[in-house]
């Protein structure tokens, strides 16, 4: 990214966002359903879906390609986010469950006799929409700060935080924990009144998703512009020299580990009730690595590379996963293993790479006929 | 195996009852049981139920042949309608025979002709539930006198809970023929708990001193519902508090002691899941998510070499048909059975070849950057799982325990499975020969300098690029004979890599990485703390929860693991 | 002017996304139908046998005609043992596809998450795995075995059988959990006292005990514990298990309960959810004289039985569905109950001679539409579960059931916490 804002971005920046935000939806409400420009129901909701992802993508590239903290387990904090917002939802189903009780319907056929002390507060939707940021916040500033405190970096950290999402995708899992165990939540009804199953409530949830992911491109666009994104940047070159020039390097590290949580927990807010579920699984490890999956194959280190990344790899596999169930997951692994082998910089870099492998090219051929002598004086200036 | 039983039985209560009443006995209780098999279904259980009352072996040979579907009524032309029993002519002989119920002669027709069964037309005499379970009180009471000492023990057992004091001449009559000494404890306690009911104190008081002195556990329940009874006289009581306090105690012990035995051996699995990985990692810095699946290699090649052994087996990869052909060996024979010790080096060598084909396409070119390599093999352990997916299926492949690693042996009732103690003792005799070879070999010697300065190894003359290879090759074959013992104990499945690819993560980190000592110690440590957090929580999850809460904490202590690998550069 | 990388960039995305959701057109002369199911992950080995068998069972009807003389157009979906997936896939059948009834799912789990996708599409799905109860969604029918067709049964046949103790195994989600809340009432009423239940006591705030059983998440292998705790509580020589274990997790299990020593003489397992299917990959010599209690077993001596099986292993030979294993199949009651959901719905359509949803539904629910099947009589009843024979079986050494006794067409009652009677 370059450290300055052009105006050749901020234009296209805009129709990017306008694009987003206004047509797609517009499509969706306006054109009839003949015709080929309609958006269906069931695309805006499968995009919407995907521009969540998008947006956990873009905390990960936060960390990974700004700041060199590869995070294995960011999914945990989507998930956390979305298991907030979840509980809200669950709550506000009432007596429309499938057992006619104010109890959630997984607490009925478990048995629980009464609402647990702990679900109390979450019919707030205000205390929920808090709870979206500061649940995973707190998360991630506890063990952040027990991380980067005893310095624990590189391969290290990446294991503990696989270690992290993985003990508590098991303990989700138990039913015990009254979160719904391995049922998770669903069956939502409806969210600040409004009907979930109707499609202008999911129109609206896309529309939300979208204005999320261009307040958090722009704020990260910011940060990269900041003094802050400067030391970030340093503490991924090296560490140590950070350190030596006297910043409290575990500090900042601490407040981007924060931050990039609290973006994921609010992007799996946004996709819980779009999807309309969740459930542990989200927390399991290899679903954080295929959220660094999007971003390497996008490109890190850009802003844009990730949600290129989730957006694309997303649709592939929607697609692949139904045409060649068989060979999917080959290809997806195949396609990583290249990309972190031959292609560093992802698809956003893929032109640059290619242009810089064709200028070694063409200079290899120079050096193969040297040119003709020319007088002195005469030198052609390169 | 059973019928095998069974005809000892029939030997050997023979040859223990010397009176010629033998025979008498046993036409009697032909007559009995053939005209129990006659009798409509409404009165089958009651008259079995009766000849419990003169138990003869031959009535275990029948009940069993009536269960496996071997008895059949033959209705001769001239009216009786005669049951028989459908035996092999001899041991393994596919040719039948039919052999009279009530009198043990073989069938004949009426006219003398020899009696040809016809399957279509015979159908086999059905049991039902009320009816197995009136067989069973007699086949109990002749188990009193089965060869195998175990046999004998739970059915002494299932006798002295069942308190009636009918049972104590049966089993005081057995005492005095018992010679096993294990067995002979556990008439004693029968007769124990049998008078336990006694209306007489102090034979109560005699019985509670038996139970306390042999430990029993069994015991327990009714014990303590004694110490509990008001209404028992003082003495009796007090007896009762007593043994059941000495049993409580001596079921501490088992549990601590089993605990114990259950951590090291789920250590010791841990550490050989490991150990590869500790090598790979800790030596060349490169992490290996793929490690699992190339444990899963070693299980599937044992799996191929058990089916080698056997009938052989039918591979269906991306469409083409590939049948292996297998030796056909007797399941039963000493050498199918010994196809574990085959598959150890095949488990070995074929992982070590996949790693081979990994290091040398993929982590060769990501050795400084481990983050990358990290990605990369996670990619590749993706393409590994599916493609196991595609050739052996979906589902996990059924690897069968050779039937020397079957049972247990019991230390004073804590009991200890003969495949986890084989698994322990190999994970010993792996870390040994693997420190052995680290230390004592001249390529152990290049290895230790290409971990600790790869750049002054190089220009000392050593060929990197080729330890690098081997190393690689060797901690993966350390996953492959994981692999192998894995199959013993859990599944072998495409997914089977993902369930220990953290665990042994933890392990290394823990260890310190590059060091076999600290990944030997993390690994029992960690199985120890697992199963004892298991015992006391009787939560099978919490506990594991709690452990890896527990590593991410230790680590604030020691960040770099137990036994740190101090180099001199700073970025370590 | 080069377009910028970012534009061209976000162009390829959009198309992407416009090229992976297109829908499927369907022909005039057929009927599409969905299957869902998992065909990868931890639950791939039970549901392929599912989605093989409607396949068959598709093949067999269209062979003669197809269901008011349209073909079947099957429509295979992987859900991938993953349950968000299933519901994603379940959307993607009704609002895409848009097909006529969906047949699927395994895990409760997967039901539940899909359930709320059926209401609210007012689609319509045939459920054929044993299941726990307390469900009647209108949009369900539910061809699987109820609690009182399956473990209320099991217990009893323990019960006659002198078994006065009760281990509760199973693994942690809605089956085993609300399965083993309605045994534990049952298991009270028929006068078993409390710590006569083994595996631990969930108790209320108030403590009062509501549940009782171990459970195990997905994928669980290490049971020595568990093994342990069960040989002492077997020690006084009258203990059972039941054992609502699910997936390859019971492989471990065995093994370590057969390497413990215990055999079925001394405890036998009463296994709710292991079919002839799952005893493929189990080490059934160390398993022989366990329980199991089915709607269905392979080894039932009936015509029917016979020719099902014949047809079945024959069209197998020959199938095209991809990635079909052909050698060492078996049968079980889950598929049967599948084949059996299909006639049960074919009927139902031609009968109501629609394709539509609620008319087939009021078809269904009439109690008029029967199927005799490789299991017996199936009658569709009023509360969307079919009254049907049950039976109890023993394992044998080579993977099938020896049947020890047989239930005659049991009436199915979903709801049954609260009703038991102390005796």
């Amino acid at each position: 990214m370059k450290p300055e804002v052009t105006q050749r971005e901020v234009v296209i920046g805009a129709i990017a966002a306008a694009i987003l935000i206004l047509v797609i939806p517009a499509l969706n409400a306006f054109v009839p359903e003949g015709s080929v420009f309609h958006v269906s129901n069931f695309n805006i909701n499968l995009w919407g879906q995907y521009l969540c992802l998008a947006i956990v993508a873009v905390s990960i590239d936060l960390l990974w390609g700004y700041t060199g903290l590869l995070s294995l387990g960011q999914m945990l904090f989507f998930s956390l986010g979305g298991y907030a917002l979840g509980m809200h939802l669950m709550l506000m189903i009432g007596k429309l469950g499938q057992y006619k009780s104010d109890l959630p319907d997984f607490m009925v056929f478990l048995g629980y006799p009464r609402l647990p002390a702990h679900w109390e507060p979450f019919y707030s939707f205000t205390f929920s929409m808090l709870a979206v940021l500061w649940i995973p916040g707190l998360v991630a500033l506890i063990f952040g700060y027990l991380a980067f405190r005893s310095r624990i970096r590189g391969v290290y950290f990446s294991i503990l935080t696989q270690a992290l999402t993985y003990a508590a995708c098991l303990l989700f899992f138990r039913n015990e924990l009254t979160l719904g165990g391995n049922n998770g939540f669903t069956d939502f009804k409806t969210l600040l009144k409004f009907d979930l199953a109707q499609p202008s409530t999911q129109r609206g949830l896309y529309i939300a998703s979208a204005v999320a992911l261009v307040l958090v491109y722009l704020l990260c666009r910011w940060l990269t512009l900041t003094k802050f994104g400067k030391v970030q940047r340093a503490i991924r070159d090296s560490e140590n020299r950070v350190l030596f020039s006297g910043y409290a390097a575990a500090n900042f590290k601490l407040f981007v580990f924060v931050v990039s949580g609290m973006i994921a927990g609010l992007a799996g807010a946004l996709y819980v009730p779009q999807v309309g579920i969740i459930n542990p699984s989200q927390m399991e490890p290899a679903k954080s690595l295929e959220a660094i999956v999007w971003v390497a194959v996008g490109g890190r280190a850009t802003l844009l590379g990730p949600i290129i990344g989730a957006v694309g790899v997303n649709a592939l596999k929607s697609w692949a996963s139904q045409a060649f169930p068989a060979y999917w997951p080959i290809f997806l692994g195949g396609m990583f293993v290249l990309v972190v082998l031959f292609m560093p910089k992802g698809i956003v870099g893929l032109p640059a790479q290619l242009r810089s492998w064709w200028e070694r090219r063409q200079r290899a051929k120079q050096a193969e006929d040297p040119p003709a002598p020319t007088a002195p004086g005469k030198e052609a200036r390169s | 195996m059973r019928t095998f039983i069974l005809s000892r039985i029939l030997a050997i209560s023979l040859a223990a009852l010397p009176f010629s009443h033998a025979g008498e006995m046993e036409k009697v209780a032909r007559e009995n049981a053939a005209a129990a098999i006659l009798a409509p279904e409404t009165e089958q259980a009651a008259l079995v139920e009766a000849l419990a009352k003169a138990p003869d072996p031959v009535l275990a040979l029948i009940f069993d042949a009536w269960q496996r579907e071997e008895i059949f009524i033959y209705t001769a032309p001239n009216g009786p309608r005669i049951p028989f029993q459908l035996a092999p002519q001899s041991e393994g002989s596919s040719e039948f025979k039919a052999i009279r119920i009530d009198n043990g002669e073989p069938l004949v027709a009426p006219d003398g002709a020899p009696f040809v069964f016809d399957k279509s037309i015979y159908k086999p005499v059905e049991t039902f539930s009320k009816l197995r379970r009136a067989m069973r009180a007699t086949t109990d009471l002749l188990a009193l006198a089965d060869p195998a000492p175990a046999v004998r023990q739970s059915a002494i057992l299932k006798l002295g809970m069942k308190q009636s004091a009918e049972a104590l001449p049966i089993l005081d009559l057995r005492l005095e023929v018992e010679k096993d000494p294990a067995v002979r404890k556990s008439l004693l306690d029968a007769v124990a708990l049998i008078n336990l009911t006694s209306p007489d104190p102090k034979a109560q008081v005699a019985a509670l001193a038996q139970l306390k002195k042999s430990l029993s556990i069994p015991s327990k329940e009714l014990v303590a519902k004694m110490a509990e009874n008001k209404t028992l006289p003082p003495e009796v009581s007090a007896a009762a508090a007593s043994t059941l306090k000495a049993i409580e105690n001596h079921l501490f012990w088992v549990d601590f002691f089993g605990t114990i035995f259950r951590g090291i051996s789920l250590g010791s699995v841990l550490l050989i899941v490991a150990l590869g990985l500790a090598i790979t990692f800790g030596l060349m810095g490169v992490i290996n998510m793929a490690h699992g699946e190339i444990m899963v290699v070693g299980g599937y090649a044992t799996y191929l070499v058990q089916c080698i052994f056997g009938a052989g087996v039918a591979l269906a990869p991306f469409g083409l048909a590939i049948n292996i052909p297998g030796f056909n060996f007797d399941p039963n024979s000493a050498l199918y059975q010994s196809y574990f010790i085959f598959a150890l080096p095949v488990a070995f060598l074929s992982a070590a070849l996949v790693g081979i084909l990994l290091e040398r396409g993929v982590i060769q070119f990501l050795y400084r950057r481990p983050l990358e390599s990290l990605l990369a093999t996670w990619g590749v352990s993706l393409v590994l799982q599916q493609l196991f997916r595609l050739i052996f299926g979906p589902a996990n492949a059924p690897v069968y325990s050779p039937a020397w690693l079957l049972g247990s042996f019991s230390v004073g009732d804590v009991i200890m499975n003969y495949n986890r103690i084989f698994v322990i003792f190999f994970a010993i005799v792996i870390v040994v020969g693997t420190a052995l070879l680290l230390s004592k070999t001249p390529i152990g010697l290049l290895i230790r300098a290409v971990m600790q300065d790869r750049v002054t190894a190089s220009c000392m003359g050593v060929r990197t690029k080729k330890v690098n290879t081997l190393t690689f090759a060797f901690g993966s074959g350390l996953a492959g004979l994981a692999g192998a013992f894995l199959s013993q104990i859990g599944n072998i499945g495409p997914s089977t890599g993902q369930t220990y690819i953290v665990d042994s993560f933890m392990v290394v980190v823990v260890g310190g990485v590059g060091n076999l000592v600290g990944t030997v110690i993390s690994a029992l440590g960690i199985g120890t703390l697992d199963q004892i957090l298991q015992t006391g929580l009787r939560n099978p999850v919490i506990g594991k929860v709690l452990v890896l809460i527990g590593i991410i904490l230790f680590l604030q202590w020691k960040p770099s693991g137990l036994f740190a690998t101090k180099s001199r550069g700073l970025e370590s | 002017m080069k377009l910028p990388k970012s534009f061209c960039a976000l162009a390829l995305g959009a198309s992407t996304m416009l090229g992976v959701t297109a829908p499927l057109q369907a022909a005039d002369d057929t009927v599409k139908v969905g299957v869902l199911h998992s065909l990868s992950g931890t639950m791939a080995i039970s549901e392929t046998s599912l989605r093989d068998v409607l396949m068959f069972a598709f093949d067999e009807i269209n062979a003669k005609g197809g269901v008011l003389g349209k073909k079947i157009e099957p429509v295979v979906v992987d859900g991938a043992s993953n349950w968000p997936l299933f519901a994603e896939k379940a959307k993607q059948l009704l609002e895409v596809d848009k097909v006529a009834v969906v047949f699927g799912c395994w895990t409760s789990v997967s039901r539940k998450s899909v359930l709320p996708v059926f209401e609210k599409n007012n689609g319509m799905l045939f459920y054929p795995v044993q299941y726990e109860g307390e469900e009647m969604s209108p949009n369900i029918f539910y061809t699987a075995e109820a609690v009182n067709q399956q473990a209320i049964p099991a217990v009893d046949y323990l019960l006659a059988d002198g078994r006065k103790k009760f281990y509760l195994i199973g693994t942690d989600y809605v089956y085993p959990q609300t399965t083993n809340l309605v045994l534990l009432e049952y298991l009270l009423s028929k006068g078993v006292p409390l710590e006569n239940i083994g595996g631990g006591l969930r108790k209320d705030e108030a403590g009062k005990v509501i549940s009782a059983g171990k459970y195990t998440p997905f994928g669980h292998t290490d049971y020595q514990q568990i093994v342990a705790e069960i040989k002492q509580f077997a020690a006084t020589g009258d203990a059972c298990v039941i054992n609502t274990i699910n997936g390859d997790s019971n492989v471990p299990f065995f093994k370590e309960f057969a390497a413990s020593g215990l055999s079925a003489a001394d405890c036998p397992v009463a296994s709710l959810s292991l079919s002839e299917d799952e005893l493929r990959s189990l080490p059934t010599k160390d398993l022989v004289g366990q329980l199991g209690c089915w709607a269905y077993f392979m080894s039932i001596d009936s015509p029917a039985n016979a020719k099902f099986k014949s047809d079945f292993f024959t069209w197998l030979k020959t199938s095209t569905v991809p990635g079909i294993e052909k050698e060492n199949r078996v049968t079980c009651s889950p598929m049967v109950l599948s084949y059996d959901g299909v006639y049960l719905w074919k009927a139902a359509v031609e009968k109501a001679g629609s394709f539509d949803v609620d008319k087939v539904r009021a078809v269904l629910e009439s109690g008029a539409i029967t199927f005799e099947g490789p299991n017996g009589l199936n009658t569709m009843e009023k509360n969307h579960h079919t009254k049907k024979n049950v039976y109890i079986g023993e394992t044998k050494a080579d993977g099938q059931f020896k049947i020890v006794e047989e239930f005659k067409q049991v009436y199915p009652e979903p709801f049954l916490k609260g009703t038991f009677v102390k005796q």
